[in-house]
């Protein structure tokens, strides 16, 4: 029998034709929790969906040891059979269902006849959640009942139902608050204690240092280093996961910048299903004329939701002041925003962006109709020779405006979006996640629309993930962590590691004097 | 006229199928009947029973491309023209004035449950339910309960009057000339675009062929008693909706809202608004229906307008109208509604057993929804 539970030996994986994992090494010992670290986008959900099953034996390459055997899982339920369970970022419960339905949906203890077994199952699940340290959860009730941290825990516990001996959390601690998360650190030390293997995914690296035995970082697919944690820093692992050269994708920043046209005042706002807790915290800040401000943070800082409540699209409860050009605006729905010249492309494309059964030059034209149109009639014609301009303009690739929108690549449904909202001629145009999903040749050209725009005078908040992206393109750099504005950097050599290191808020705060 | 092109073509061929089932329907019934069926006097007859479904059907299929649906429209229908009987009946009241009453109530009314889906986000399937019931029950408060008749010529006009020979013949002509100029315009235009051309000999097939088909329809309608009046209002309809649906910013926003109400939103138009004059047309249209059906039965019925919400719907859909929104046409939806009333003339004149007719339509409405949903499935 080997030492190790798991070794993935050279696992690679491709998307097309792009290579998305290329490499990977990883052991994990009986009891051992390895912290795996990486940028947005690094690999390292593939790598878990590659362990966990989600991704079938056959469809990647490399080789994978379980026990010192070698594991052919064709399904997330031959992993969980082997004792691999995945806990996702989104909690995959039925909140109207109890605690004790939950941990058994899909195993439940049953009576002849097909009932369900409560007494069994109460007992079962009582049980474990002791384990959990947990005794005062009543299983009976509905998981709704209890809050993030707790339901976390119902996770964690349904897990344990399955026999896990090697338990994958990604980003476990996103929606907790900091008691529930020292509460879900000490579990997990009661779990290794116990022989169970862990995978910890975080970005917050506090947490992977508090709990983690050894860390392994992987970067644009490549696995960097494994190292034992006590021989690490949190610099040194942030120094790992950046480091990536900037390639010449990005435009030249010669771009004049004016006077100041748009503020943001005191912007909270609120979460949808939880009124109480803040998902952005009091955040102000301002943009000059030509300027392009890049909103960097972790996926969940805030930062979709205080572009959307700048532009009136936010659904829940806010509070603060948007001002242009020194005026104190209305901007609580998207009509009035645009109206104003406040315009926003939103990060969900598909849920968002284009409207599916319209053509491609409807699509385009769908913000500014009323403009072509005499007592309610579209002048066909003009709005055919505005959408022609559009598209020549974007390099929109399509055989015909005529065509459905939904036949085109996803940078040109981008390219599409865009559009849209550039014939209502915006003065502030906000891009949310504007390359999420882009090939890297209709990246590059939405970069340099995104400089010939600002070139012109239009003022622009990019949010974006990718901190390569942000760097590349903005003049001024905002970092958002939980919801708050935790940095302010005018983009002069400004490095990824200061940035991450803001967002994830471990160095001192290097806050900007100019301009 | 070029920008739903693509639509066009999709639909196509659906469309096809349904006038090739309709063939194959009315073929079936003249069999059957030893050619009662295609009579003047029956087809005058069947078109005038697909006058009320069809004015409903054209309101209907914008609340499903709109994304919602209107349960409520039998019953409004039939609160609306028991309405105008006793208006009619009891106070005398001028044919416009009764008129312009009614189609205003008809607003009024379809205004609100507007409101409540648009702005008070009561599900349309709730207001439409709640419709249902409330709009009945006023209709049986205020007749109490008996049928109110009998109500005057001029109104009974409206359901049951012929256009003369002659204005038969001018509306055929003008039709006719209407057809040529749209189709001339359509190919002007895709020229000065450098868009495909169809060749010139198919688009004047195509215009012969309509006007042949007018030419049958007007001579055999003016063979019997002329074209009858409910059949002129519905042809009005048919293309003044087709004209809004593809033409106006308000049609266009109407399928826009129905395929992704998030992304219109975000976009700056003003949804809930494009929902509340869609329902307020519905409105205006159960008016009308409503106005048709006391004409057509000289009389104001407590239960007029019974399960005609299921028929509007039923025709929409197997006009291949989308279930999820965002796309149908007006001419599908009447062609839907063709069928409904073949089939309900056809199996009348058999002697069809009423319990036999609501199966054969039930499993007709399944049928066309089942090849819809596998033939969009498998695109």
């Amino acid at each position: 029998m080997s030492e190790y539970l798991l070794e993935m030996k050279g696992i690679a994986k491709q998307f097309g034709g792009v290579r998305a994992l290329d490499g990977i090494d990883i052991k994990i010992k009986p009891g051992e929790c390895i912290g795996l670290c990486g940028e947005n986008g690094a690999g390292k959900s593939t790598l878990m969906k590659i362990l966990s099953g989600v991704y079938p034996h056959g469809s990647w390459e490399g080789e994978i040891l379980w026990d010192g055997q070698p594991l052919r899982a064709h399904s997330v339920r031959d992993s969980e059979a082997a004792g691999i369970v995945i806990i996702h970022q989104e909690l995959m419960l039925v909140p109207q269902l109890s605690v004790a339905e939950n941990i058994f949906m899909g195993h439940e203890l049953t009576l002849p006849g097909g009932r369900m077994n409560y007494p069994a199952m109460y007992q079962r699940a009582e049980e474990l959640l002791r384990e959990l340290q947990m005794p005062d959860i009543n299983v009976a009730l509905p998981v709704m009942q209890y809050g993030g941290g707790h339901q976390q825990l119902v996770e964690i516990a349904k897990a344990l139902n399955k026999k896990a001996r090697l338990l994958i959390l990604d980003e476990p601690s996103s929606s907790l608050s900091s008691s529930e998360i020292a509460v879900l650190l000490n579990i997990i030390r009661g779990l290794k204690a116990k022989g169970v293997a862990c995978v910890y995914i975080s970005h917050k690296l506090e947490e992977v240092e508090a709990v983690c035995d050894t860390i392994a970082v992987i970067r644009d697919g490549k696995h960097i280093a494994t190292t034992p944690m006590e021989k690490m820093t949190v610099e040194e692992i942030i120094a790992q996961m950046v480091g990536r050269a900037i390639t010449t994708m990005y435009p030249p920043r010669d771009h004049a910048i004016g006077e100041v046209i748009f503020e943001a005042r005191h912007i909270t706002c609120y979460d949808v299903d939880h009124p109480q807790r803040k998902r952005v915290d009091d955040v102000s800040f301002v943009l000059r004329r030509g300027e392009i401000v890049g909103i960097a943070g972790l996926v969940g800082a805030g930062r979709t939701e205080l572009v959307s409540t700048l532009f009136g699209a936010y659904p829940g409860r806010y509070s603060g002041t948007v001002w242009l050009d020194g005026k104190q605006v209305d901007t609580s729905s998207p009509r009035k925003s645009i109206r104003l010249g406040l315009c926003m492309v939103p990060e969900d494309r598909k849920q968002h962006g284009i409207v599916p059964d319209l053509a491609v030059g409807q699509n385009i034209t769908l913000a500014v109709l009323h403009s072509f149109s005499r007592h309610g009639r579209i002048d066909a014609e003009r709005e055919l020779n505005t959408i022609t301009g559009q598209i020549a303009r974007m390099q929109l690739k399509t055989a015909s405006p005529f065509l459905p929108i939904t036949s085109l690549s996803g940078g040109n449904q981008q390219k599409a979006v865009l559009a849209k909202m550039l014939l209502a001629q915006p003065k502030v145009l906000i891009l949310d996640e504007p390359t999420r999903g882009v090939d890297v040749g209709a990246k590059a050209e939405i970069y340099k629309l995104i400089a010939a725009l600002a070139a012109q005078g239009v003022s622009i908040i990019m949010v974006s993930s990718e901190l390569a992206e942000v760097l590349g393109v903005s003049d001024r750099v905002l970092v958002i962590g939980e919801g708050k504005l935790r940095g302010d950097f005018v983009n002069h050599d400004l490095s990824q590691e200061t940035v991450l290191a803001a967002a994830i808020n471990q160095a001192e705060q290097h806050r900007s004097t100019a301009p | 006229m070029t920008h739903i092109a693509i639509k066009q073509f999709f639909s196509r061929y659906k469309i096809m199928a349904l006038l090739i089932a309709i063939a194959f329907i009315w073929a079936f019934f003249s069999w059957k009947t030893e050619g009662g069926f295609v009579t003047p006097r029956n087809l005058s007859n069947l078109l005038r029973q697909m006058s009320v479904t069809g004015i409903l059907a054209c309101g209907m299929v914008l609340v499903i491309i709109a994304g919602e649906i209107d349960l409520s429209v039998g019953s409004l229908l039939g609160l609306l023209g028991g309405v105008a009987a006793i208006l009619n009946v009891s106070t005398h009241l001028p044919l416009a004035l009764n008129l312009g009453l009614v189609l205003l109530l008809g607003l009024l009314l379809g205004l609100f449950n507007g409101y409540l889906t648009a702005y008070q986000r009561i599900p349309s399937f709730i207001v439409g339910l709640g419709g249902m019931l409330a709009f009945r029950g006023i209709l049986l408060g205020i007749t109490g309960g008996m049928t109110i008749a009998p109500v005057s010529d001029d109104v009974v006009y409206l359901g049951q009057g012929y256009l003369p020979a002659q204005a038969g013949v001018a509306l055929a002509i003008v039709l006719f000339l209407l057809t040529l100029a749209l189709s001339w315009q359509r190919r002007r235009n895709r020229a000065r675009h450098a868009l495909p051309l169809a060749p010139l000999w198919r688009d004047g097939v195509n215009v012969l062929i309509i006007g042949a088909l007018l030419l049958i329809f007007v001579r055999t309608l003016n063979s019997y008693d002329g074209v009858p009046v409910p059949v002129l209002l519905l042809l009005g309809l048919l293309g003044l909706f087709s004209y809004v649906t593809t033409q106006t910013v308000f049609g266009r926003r109407i399928y826009s809202v129905g395929s992704n109400m998030e992304a219109t939103r975000l976009s700056g138009v003003n949804v809930q608004a494009v929902k509340l004059w869609v329902f307020g047309i519905m409105g205006v249209m159960c008016a009308l229906a409503g106005l048709v059906n006391t004409a057509r039965l000289a009389a104001g019925s407590p239960s007029a307008g019974n399960m005609g919400e299921l028929d509007a719907i039923a025709a929409c859909f197997i006009g291949g109208t989308s279930m999820r929104g965002g796309s149908g046409t007006i001419y599908g939806a009447l062609i839907g509604a063709l069928v409904m009333a073949s089939l309900d003339n056809g199996m009348s004149m058999l002697d069809v057993g009423t319990y036999w007719q609501m199966i054969v339509k039930g499993s007709i409405l399944m049928l066309a929804v089942w090849v819809d949903v596998n033939t969009r499935g498998g695109r």
